[in-house]
């Protein structure tokens, strides 16, 4: 795996922008830990100045210094969509590998319930989850519902490529060498898988973080946990954009972007290494 | 050659003549479009969401889906009475369908109304008191109907003398009865007997097109809901409105536009005559932007204040909002300033008495009661305080006057008016006594409630808007005081939340006014314990805060009996409720709803004004809003 | 043939399970809202005059029974399919009792519409760009493609929306920013109606083609480039086939495939990217009337919307599915 990335990194450029960017976000959500006030707290700083020396970023009509208030958004935005992609992946990893080493009526059960969770818009069943959960609807909760709807086209491919090692020489020495067939799926099987499973976890966080931004913006979360998405909400509701108060959209949104083209290229260029044919299926969703 | 020329021209006359005559015959339904010249025509933003049942007008049956204020009730429908939440524009009592107020026997228990002459219906049937019979009887006796229950309750019977006089006999005596035919927002709307008459079951009929008493008929409107287009009937002297002049506009457009910016954007864009609410840094822009917008204010804080009282609730039925001395803790921990600041961005009208800061009701409550509030005593157990500042109106003034100058009111009278008279003081000692004396304790910065447990609370407010904002302050004021809140934003807070007190505090209204007259019975007298629910269960409109108290029954049974327009007695009575409640606290009044409504005058001008013409509403969703359109002019545009 | 028929059998059947399972589900979620229809409308009747709690309770019970609620869950799911099965999905609970199928038909020709287009848009321009910029390498105005669409399509539909609002309504306005079609025309056949249409589908359509299209491009590129450089491509180049042959019924068609199976993956996704773009144009479409329904606990409306939009999508990846063999001789029946 390390010296996958070594090659990646010498040879892929788009790679290289990929791990900068992401890099880039992380120290700065990083930087949240260092904040020097509680960044949810509101009326702390004079509201409505555009970024200065004093204050990077600006303030919003809150109160708060955008620079702080935004590294906890994105501390917590990446937070998010990690246990998303991380518990979405446990699932599609069991189901897809299973499904593709077993076969037969697993398979076709298990595949069966991926086409129902493919036809199923999730849009209206996280705004019911919303009406359910309400203020119980936190971050974590979330993640747990959307790692449940994330998984079916990942588990798919998981299942394609583990149908593919079934038949490999090597598959066939382990079960007359009498291995189990969990110890050949988690030990034989894994590493191979292992680089699509990285590529489309880059793919699920975009996905995710981009949902929850559309939800948080359409206030369906918890408007108090400082996010990307419910940093746009207050913006909106503060009329920021009509009225000229234009750093409180844009910079977020300009770090968001850079964010998502570098999970997006780290993704893409995993997905060339590995299999030069394999589609884009989940980018920009 | 001249013969020639005539011939030619005759010729082309004729042509002409014929094919206008025959596209004059065509169904006009069959035009592709339809001319709406923008200086006849004004547009008005409709603040709710798009008709849930587009086709359907039978706004009588409970859960049609029929929209109100898409302008059938502001334009076509009509009943007995109006009232003006300001001045008016003759005094705020407005007789429509009646031709005079009401008359009750001495004990209240009939009520006899004269109708008006000479109204017609927009098909030309006319209007007289077998309507106003057929539309209390068919509702009282079906239930199902958005009055049944009220009618029902009320009404042991009504009969008709003659074609304009019905008499009500009364079930008990109530001195305010009328009000169910009185608008403020809404009220019971007469049908038109011969059209529900016609129909084997009126509760799935769709009253579609809409036959009505008022100036205008539907025109169009969107399929999916958006947009009601209303075009002013030819005999539109034939109706009540008509005695306040002839409504201007011959088209008059209702667009929902549930996005507030948009709103904007389509108003200086010039596409939107009337707006319902902006944010407060809308409102400021947009009085900066367009020269040609204004709001109800000519200048700072702009925003029309609703007789409606913004207020925390406590769910009185539910420890430890329990005890009052809770209640007034939670009160104490808050500092007003921050509230009107984070809210309205100082725009508020603060009122720390359970009485919206607006239309006549300062001059009755707020003002005379500013001296007995000011040395108000409060014994949290270990002393005794004095926990108004009657100072926070200046305070918020001098805050805002650096960004806004000479907009800001400087006299101490108008900051009274559009900052209010005080509020309760922070005072974060008197509120840990307070609690200490109902048995909590303080851990570590932390309070804990009796039993060991740590106190928390979970404030319900709105999705948006100035609302929201001020749940989400007042949750942060009460987690840095120890008591750890969490704010959430409620979509169903009316309808659900608050009837079913499925809530632990929740920032809303339960106290809504007349606003041009001190009676309180609009909203106290829902309050009576005879319509309190259990706790679980659902609980009517107004009692949100599920309190009761005998001394409260009395206050609403003596007006019960009392008149309407007996001014000092329904003052006095006033007063004893305000008293009451600051005792009690069962709710924190906050402040009055300020709305950023907003006009453009562009095409038309007349629109009415805080300084000048305060009168109806221009919060258009209401129905009396309908009197501006008598009042408009075409700017010349 | 005779396999091809069973292959086309067996994927009904699974057409028909999936939505049955589909539909099972989203009746079962969209009666654990608790919102409950019955109190909404009692919450609106009684919000606007005074209810003694006898009036309310009875006011409950005819609304419970009114609406069917008043047996238990299992029962309203048996009378919810025996329904089904007549096409009768029920009265709306806030719109009693216009027939939930009415509204919907109302709003379904707006997001067929806005949706049909704009796929089609994205997936034959994106694909076709996609393919050449593949075969093209160096060509700068697909590659400066390329790259604005790396940066365009990753970023949230409501972003990109919001966006349109304030550039083309505000800054710039010369753009209507909500509604299907002008208030002044009327909706019938003609020419003003169609034009209406599209004038005001323009800025929806545009911003999902704006995050739209670059999925495919970016994935067309992808598989062209690597087909490039199969043998018998450059067999076909060295035997003197003309190029744009080559790129159009060698290379790209070859491409077309996965990407035609990635279409019908990805249709579920593409409708809640519709249903966000709906909400910010107020365009009227399933998407509105779903959140709205959502929102005010009418159940039947949010089912209804849901069940039309699962034999929507998962008909789609029917028929993509079955056309999959007549494509692509390879796939054979397993």
């Amino acid at each position: 795996m390390f010296s996958v990335f070594r090659d990646l990194l010498r040879y892929n450029v788009e790679f290289l922008i990929g791990v900068v960017l992401v890099g880039f976000i992380t120290i700065f959500a990083c930087l949240s830990f260092f904040a020097p006030m509680e960044p949810a707290m509101v009326y702390v700083v004079p509201p409505d100045q555009p970024p200065s020396w004093q204050f990077w970023f600006g303030t919003n009509s809150r109160g708060q210094d955008m620079f702080w208030q935004l590294t906890d958004a994105f501390w917590n935005s990446l937070t998010f969509g990690l246990t998303v992609a991380v518990i979405s992946r446990i699932i599609s990893i069991v189901i897809g590998m299973m499904a593709g080493y077993l076969g037969g009526i697993f398979d076709r059960v298990f595949m069966f319930f991926a086409d129902i969770f493919v036809a199923i818009p999730i849009f209206p069943i996280l705004i019911l989850f919303y009406f359910v959960l309400r203020s119980d609807l936190n971050s974590f909760n979330l993640a747990l519902v959307m790692a449940c709807f994330g998984w079916p086209y990942d588990a798919r491919l998981i299942r394609t490529v583990a149908l593919g090692l079934r038949h490999r020489e090597f598959t066939r020495q382990a079960v007359f060498a009498g291995m189990s067939p969990v110890k050949i799926m988690f030990e034989e099987h894994l590493p191979y898988v292992m680089p699509i499973i990285f590529s489309t976890a880059m793919a699920n966080m975009i996905w995710s973080i981009g949902l929850e931004v559309t939800l948080a913006v359409l206030g369906f979360t918890n408007i108090t946990i400082p996010t990307v998405g419910t940093t746009l909400f207050w913006a909106n509701n503060h009329s920021a954009l009509i009225v000229g108060i234009w750093w409180w959209i844009l910079i977020p949104v300009v770090l968001l972007v850079m964010m998502f083209i570098g999970l997006f290229l780290l993704a893409v260029s995993m997905n060339e290494y590995i299999d030069p044919r394999s589609r884009l299926r989940r980018m920009g969703a | 050659m001249r013969t020639l020329t005539t011939l030619a021209v005759a010729a082309a006359v004729a042509i002409a003549g014929f094919a206008s005559g025959a596209m004059a015959q065509d169904d006009a339904a069959l035009a592709p479009t339809m001319d709406l010249p923008r200086n006849e025509t004004l547009i008005i933003n409709n603040p709710e969401a798009p008709a849930s049942n587009p086709d359907s007008f039978n706004l009588w049956v409970a859960g049609s889906g029929a929209a109100n204020s898409n302008g059938l009730h502001q334009l076509a429908l009509d009943t007995l009475w109006f009232i003006d939440p300001d001045a008016g524009l003759d005094g705020s009592l407005y007789n429509q369908l009646a031709s005079e107020p009401w008359q009750y026997n001495a004990d209240f228990t009939e009520m006899t109304v004269k109708l008006r002459e000479g109204i017609t219906w927009s098909d030309g049937v006319p209007f007289t008191s077998a309507d106003v019979k057929y539309t209390v009887d068919l509702q009282a006796s079906t239930p199902g109907f958005n009055w049944s229950a009220p009618f029902a309750d009320a009404i042991e019977s009504v009969d008709t003398p003659d074609d304009y006089t019905v008499h009500f006999k009364l079930k008990k005596p109530n001195a305010r009865f009328h009000a169910l035919f009185m608008v403020r927002w809404n009220a019971a709307w007469i049908m038109p007997k011969h059209i529900f008459e016609a129909q084997a079951d009126p509760k799935s009929f769709n009253f579609n097109p809409p036959v009505g008493l008022g100036p205008y008929t539907l025109h169009s409107y969107d399929p999916n809901g958006y947009w009601y287009i209303w075009e002013k009937r030819p005999d539109w002297d034939k109706t009540a409105l008509a005695i306040w002049g002839e409504p201007a506009p011959k088209y008059i457009i209702y667009q929902s536009i549930p996005d507030v910016d948009k709103r904007l954007i389509e108003m200086v864009n010039g596409n939107l005559d009337m707006i319902h609410d902006l944010s407060p840094e809308g409102m400021f822009n947009l009085a900066k932007q367009d020269e040609n917008a204004r709001g109800w204010f000519p200048g700072f804080p702009y925003a029309h204040p609703d007789p409606t009282l913004v207020m925390a609730i406590f769910n009185n039925q539910k420890a430890p909002f329990d005890d009052k001395r809770v209640r007034w803790a939670l009160t104490l921990m808050l500092d007003p300033v921050e509230m009107s600041m984070a809210s309205y961005r100082g725009a508020a009208t603060l009122s720390a008495i359970a009485m919206p800061p607006t239309g006549t009701h300062t001059d009755d409550y707020h003002g005379p009661l500013q001296q007995w509030i000011t040395d108000y005593e409060l014994d949290t157990g270990k002393s005794k305080i004095k926990p108004y500042d009657p100072t926070v109106g200046t305070q918020i003034a001098n805050m805002v006057r650096p960004q806004f100058g000479d907009a800001v009111p400087t006299d101490a009278t108008m900051i009274n008016k559009s900052f209010g008279y005080g509020w309760w003081k922070k005072d974060v000692k008197a509120a840990g006594e307070l609690l200490e004396a109902a048995g909590f304790t303080n851990q570590g910065g932390k309070w804990f409630k009796p039993d060991g447990e740590q106190f928390k609370i979970t404030i319900n407010t709105f999705t948006d808007g100035v609302v929201n904002r001020l749940g989400t302050d007042i949750a942060q004021q009460w987690t840095l005081a120890g008591v750890e809140t969490t704010p959430v934003a409620d979509p169903v807070i009316y309808g659900t939340t608050l009837d079913l007190g499925q809530f632990d505090v929740a920032t809303a209204w339960s106290i809504e006014t007349w606003g041009g007259n001190p009676d309180l019975s609009f909203f106290l007298d829902s309050w009576h314990s005879d319509y309190l629910s259990p706790a679980g269960e659902r609980q009517t409109a107004r009692n949100w805060q599920r309190y009761s108290d005998p001394r409260l029954d009395k206050i609403i049974e003596t007006m019960r009996v009392t008149e309407f327009t007996d001014h000092e007695a329904n003052v006095a009575l006033g007063n004893e409720f305000i008293k009451l409640m600051v005792d009690e606290m069962p709710f924190m009044p906050i402040m009055s709803f300020n709305v950023f409504s907003a006009y453009d005058t562009r095409y038309w001008t007349g629109f009415p004004t805080a300084e000048e013409k305060p009168y109806a509403n221009i919060v258009n969703n209401w129905s009396n809003s309908k009197y501006i359109f008598t009042q408009l002019k075409p700017a010349g545009n | 043939m005779k396999a091809y028929f069973l292959f086309a059998l067996k994927r009904l059947l699974q057409l028909f399970a999936v939505c049955f399972a589909g539909i099972s589900a989203a009746f079962f979620i969209s009666h654990l809202s608790p919102i409950s229809p019955v109190d909404s409308i009692i919450g609106r009747v009684s919000g606007r005059s005074t209810y003694s709690p006898e009036a309310i309770r009875a006011l409950r019970a005819t609304m419970t029974e009114l609406f069917g609620l008043d047996v238990p869950l299992w029962q309203q799911y048996l009378n919810f399919w025996g329904r089904f099965v007549t096409g009768d999905l029920g009265p709306s609970l806030l719109a009693f009792p216009t027939p939930a199928l009415r509204l919907v038909m109302i709003a379904l020709p707006w997001t067929f519409g806005l949706l049909t287009a704009t796929i089609i848009i994205n997936w034959l321009i994106g694909n076709i760009l996609g393919g050449l910029a593949g075969y093209y390498q160096n060509n700068r105005f697909l590659k400066a493609f390329g790259i604005v669409a790396i940066g365009l399509q990753p970023i949230p539909h409501y972003i990109v929306a919001f966006l349109m609002v304030i550039l083309f309504g505000f800054l710039w306005p010369i753009l209507p920013i909500s509604g299907g079609f002008a208030m002044n025309v009327r909706v019938a056949w003609t020419p003003e109606f169609v034009l209406s249409v599209l004038h005001y589908a323009l800025l929806p359509a545009l911003s999902l083609v704006l995050v739209g299209i670059g999925t495919w491009f970016l994935g067309m590129r992808a598989l062209v480039s690597n087909i490039v450089t199969e043998d018998y491509v450059t067999y076909a180049e060295l035997a003197g086939v003309k190029r744009p042959t080559i790129l159009f019924a060698y290379v790209i068609r070859n491409a077309m495939i996965p990407q035609l199976t990635s279409l019908a993956m990805t249709l579920g996704l593409i409708f809640s990217g519709t249903i966000i773009i709906e909400q910010v144009f107020s365009y009227p479409g399933l998407g509105t009337l779903l959140v709205r329904a959502v929102n005010e606990g009418d159940t039947t409306v949010v089912l209804a919307v849901s069940s039309i939009a699962i034999i929507a999508v998962a008909t789609a990846i029917f028929i993509i599915d079955l056309l999959h063999p007549i494509f692509d001789p390879r796939v054979r029946v397993e």
